[in-house]
């Protein structure tokens, strides 16, 4: 049986992570870590799947700021069990080209092996930061266009 | 003393939950239920804030099965710590109008009072959702559809 991931390793590493301090970051991740952020690839291209740590460092530090630079997680509530770690929160960053300001939902599923992350599944509202990223709209089926209340702010 | 709840409550409330037992559901529901679903209200209606058990039983009754009836909610990752809950689930579901198939992910953070939920926020992946439920993807800045392969399976 795996054994329980210690809360001040978890906040050690979910720290790092929010702050994108990849120095920090990289002793918790395990060199088979597998990091799956769901999501259009074609619009958001850090979603996918990600195998290995050295890839998962690249994907943190150089390919998700080409497209969002000050990148920042906001946790609101964590969730430690056993060998695994939910944290539900919020991403605000901007985008690298025209420096919109950007802020969607996540939610972060973590497996810790050894006191390292070896997997983590991202849910993230992709339609709303698909419209973010896109600065505009998503078509409608009936052609209507999004106003602010359409999104809801939990 | 903070409330701590079982193990046993979350499970309960995962079983009625994944078979959609609306009164099962009930019995362990607050009066002052708070249901959060993340996404676009003009193409998903059941998204949005549903505040007391009356709508959240409405929407699980009702309004969901208005446009897709869930067969199968596999859970991936159930937590608990304090009066806290994080699941991941794949849910599998039919649309209601034609019977189509749809498939994806759900993340769900709950807080449970005296045995009962309080709260829940589902964060699901709206982008694929969205185009699931229209049956068809949406258009993109540079007006290109994209291919099967670009979907994120997670």
């Amino acid at each position: 049986m795996t054994e329980p991931v210690p809360r001040a390793v978890v906040e050690a590493f979910y720290n790092a992570l929010a702050g994108c301090d990849m120095e920090t970051l990289a002793p918790f991740l395990d060199d088979n870590v597998v990091w799956t952020i769901s999501g259009p690839v074609d619009i958001l291209q850090f979603c996918g799947q990600h195998s290995g740590k050295a890839v998962v460092l690249k994907l943190l530090d150089r390919d998700i700021p080409l497209l969002l630079e000050k990148r920042r997680l906001y946790p609101e509530s964590m969730v430690i069990d056993g060998d695994r770690v939910a944290v539900l929160g919020k991403l605000s960053a901007r985008r690298r080209d025209v420096g919109h300001a950007i802020s969607y939902r996540i939610a972060q599923f973590f497996r810790f092996q050894d006191e390292k992350v070896v997997e983590y599944v991202s849910l993230i509202d992709s339609f709303d930061a698909a419209e973010q990223v896109l600065g505009r709209p998503l078509v409608r089926q009936a052609g209507r266009q999004a106003e602010n209340s359409d999104f809801i702010s939990v | 003393m903070a409330y701590k709840v079982p193990r046993s409550v979350v499970e309960a409330f995962y079983k009625v939950y994944a078979a959609r037992d609306v009164d099962g559901i009930a019995e362990l529901l607050d009066d002052d239920a708070q249901w959060d679903i993340s996404g676009p209200v003009d193409l998903l209606p059941f998204c949005g804030a549903h505040r007391s058990k009356a709508e959240v039983i409405d929407l699980i009754g009702r309004q969901i099965p208005m446009v897709l009836r869930t067969f199968s909610f596999v859970p991936e990752a159930i937590l608990v710590q304090g009066d806290r809950a994080a699941m991941l689930s794949r849910q599998s579901s039919r649309r209601t109008k034609d019977g189509r198939t749809m498939s994806y992910r759900v993340a769900n953070f709950m807080r449970f009072r005296d045995g009962k939920l309080m709260e829940n926020l589902s964060l699901i992946d709206s982008f694929d959702v969205v185009e699931q439920v229209l049956g068809h993807p949406l258009a993109r800045s540079n007006g290109a559809r994209r291919g099967n392969g670009d979907l994120v399976a997670v």
